[in-house]
């Protein structure tokens, strides 16, 4: 049919959410405390001079790679966990995979069992992000109706909530307490190349499990009976996407706290392009994420949290569910009669 | 049985499954044979889509199903996926793709991970699609199609594999008498095109009119693997369905209408 057109028309979308990734990237350089021209900002990225390159090169360029790199993942993990269960309306932080995470890596920094750069954190994030996302891929089961996905994703958020919940509770000091809380919102701010490289290799690995099994979630529109017949191992796939999206999901909130609703919305955002292939959605999305992401990142340095404390910044995560949970609602009104019909 | 039947490609031996611990299929024996379109029929919970699920290697099952001389449990799924085609009931579209898209996941057992679509896979498609008669909406959202759209589009998709075997569980449900004749048509074209076609069909006159063969389920067990008029016999349908039925000759082709229940 006309698939060479397609092929070309998706190229040329790819191309341009990179080139809006990079320009957003380059503002995120410029965005901060010190105001730099984008002059400024490139020379003290390329040259590493003066005051300006250990701004740009050691405070700026690590929080700006870990927005793109977080939400390409978030992205990512929406548009295949979409795939996976057939449904518009799955993303890891309605399943509670990134409270879940928070608890894993949360718990390990309230009690000093390791420092926030050590591999132990994103470990533990990715431990609670397995749990969560694999149980509710147990549950959810063959049919994967809307309803019961949902409710155990309810659950599973819920149950993880708690668990944090539990862990400010039985924090050892006042501090710790706030410590935690302030890291659970989701940020950013100084985070530095030994964040970076902690996680770094989880999302490569969450990208390759996620991205190989493209073409299975387009066979999986048919339902799991017709894309088995197919050749579609559906253990084996299950089994890869559950375990990429608790890789990327658990490292990305061990870095940045819990950061919700980049793997809902970008997904839905690039299907106006793409269309509902849910191969076609994965590379778009995953960009779209870095991109909602990034520019995220660059509202909250813009937006003054408290104008006689420059300093302090809004909470990523806060500014994510405040754009997401609207958004979400609004699909869920769309959606409506959708998610009544499989009610029944 | 149709002068023109050849060997048996698919071959099942002593087939049996428990769903749960509970019998469903019990040592079920048949032979699906190229050019021969065979219909199998049932009351409701006999373990017909068990038995048509089982053969599609998508449940574990006792006994022995071989598929052009291979063991169908031995086979890696995309091998067995390029052999056996199989149409599940009810034509589900999770996504709204395009009908030609959808038509061109039937080539997916063919596909390496990273190959491209060949040329054989478009001249697949496109034969699919023109078979069905589906071509004229191949832009169109699948979830945008009526009901007999659908069923067509669902049957491309599966014809699109070009597996010798193909596997259709109630392909005419909830269809109109026009579509399930066209749906019905299409099945034994594609048997007399040199496949092997199994069919859950509940309709009895359609099964008559249209199928080479006929088994009847009954309970878990195979009651009977005969020609149509043997096979629905109006004693038989009487035992296995508990209805009477009227034989009506029909252009030199006798088919079973339910009339009354017993």
């Amino acid at each position: 049919m006309n698939s060479n057109a397609r092929t070309g028309s998706d190229l040329r979308l790819v191309a341009a959410l990179a080139a809006i990734v990079v320009a957003l990237a380059v503002v995120s350089l410029m965005s901060g405390a010190a105001n730099l021209t984008p002059r400024q900002a490139l020379a003290g990225l390329f040259n590493g001079q003066g005051a300006e390159g250990i701004i740009v090169r050691e405070i700026r360029l690590p929080r700006t790679l870990l927005a793109v790199l977080i939400g390409a993942t978030f992205g990512l993990a929406g548009a295949a966990l979409q795939g996976l269960l057939r449904n518009p309306l799955a993303e890891p932080a309605l399943f509670g995979a990134p409270q879940a995470a928070s608890v894993g890596a949360a718990g390990m920094i309230a009690y000093g069992l390791a420092g926030a750069t050590s591999f132990a954190v994103p470990l533990a994030g990715i431990a609670g992000a397995l749990l969560s996302v694999g149980g509710l891929v147990a549950i959810a089961g063959r049919r994967a109706s809307l309803t019961v996905t949902l409710l155990a994703g309810l659950a599973f958020a819920s149950f993880a909530g708690a668990g944090t919940a539990l862990i400010l509770n039985l924090a050892p000091t006042p501090y710790a307490a706030l410590e935690i809380a302030f890291w659970l919102l989701g940020s950013l701010e100084d985070r530095s190349f030994d964040h970076l490289m902690i996680a770094v290799p989880f999302f490569i690995a969450s990208w390759i499990l996620l991205g190989l099994n493209a073409r299975s979630y387009r066979a999986l529109t048919l339902g799991e009976d017709a894309a088995a017949s197919l050749g579609v191992d559906l253990n084996r796939i299950r089994m890869m996407v559950v375990i990429g999206v608790a890789l990327g999901v658990g490292a990305a909130v061990a870095v940045a706290g819990s950061i919700g609703f980049i793997g809902l919305v970008a997904p839905h955002l690039v299907r106006r392009w793409v269309g509902s292939d849910p191969a076609r959605v994965c590379l778009p999305a995953a960009l779209m994420g870095a991109a909602l992401l990034t520019a995220a990142d660059i509202a909250v340095r813009l937006i003054p949290a408290n104008p006689n404390a420059t300093s302090i910044e809004l909470k990523l995560g806060v500014v994510t569910a405040l754009i997401g949970v609207p958004f979400f609602l609004a699909m869920i009104f769309r959606e409506r009669r959708l998610l009544e019909g499989s009610a029944s | 049985m149709s002068a023109t039947a050849g060997n048996a490609i698919l071959q099942a031996t002593g087939v049996s499954v428990r769903l749960g611990g509970r019998p469903i299929v019990s040592d079920a024996c048949l032979a699906l044979r190229v050019n021969e379109l065979t219909a199998l029929v049932g009351p409701n919970g006999a373990g017909k889509t068990t038995l048509v699920r089982a053969l599609a290697g998508l449940l574990p099952s006792e006994g022995r199903i071989v598929i052009g001389g291979r063991d169908l449990a031995s086979l890696p799924p995309r091998e067995r996926a390029q052999r056996i085609a199989y149409l599940p009931q009810g034509n589900v579209f999770h996504w709204p793709l395009p009908v030609a898209d959808v038509v061109a996941l039937g080539r997916h057992p063919h596909a390496d991970p990273f190959s491209r679509v060949s040329g054989d896979d478009r001249a697949a498609v496109a034969r699919a699609l023109a078979l069905t008669g589906t071509e004229g909406f191949a832009d169109r959202p699948v979830t945008t199609l009526s009901g007999g759209e659908r069923a067509r589009v669902a049957l491309a998709r599966a014809l699109a594999t070009q597996a010798p075997v193909l596997l259709a569980d109630e392909p005419t449900v909830s269809l109109d008498p026009r579509h399930q004749l066209v749906v019905m048509g299409l099945l034994r074209d594609a048997a007399r095109a040199g496949g092997a076609v199994f069919a859950v069909v509940h309709d009895l006159t359609l099964a008559a009119r249209f199928a080479d063969r006929v088994v009847v389920m009954d309970q878990g067990r195979i009651v009977a693997d005969a020609t149509p008029a043997e096979a629905l016999s109006t004693e038989r349908i009487a035992a296995v369905f508990g209805v009477e039925t009227m034989a009506v000759s029909i252009g030199g082709v006798s088919v079973p209408v339910a009339w009354r229940e017993i």
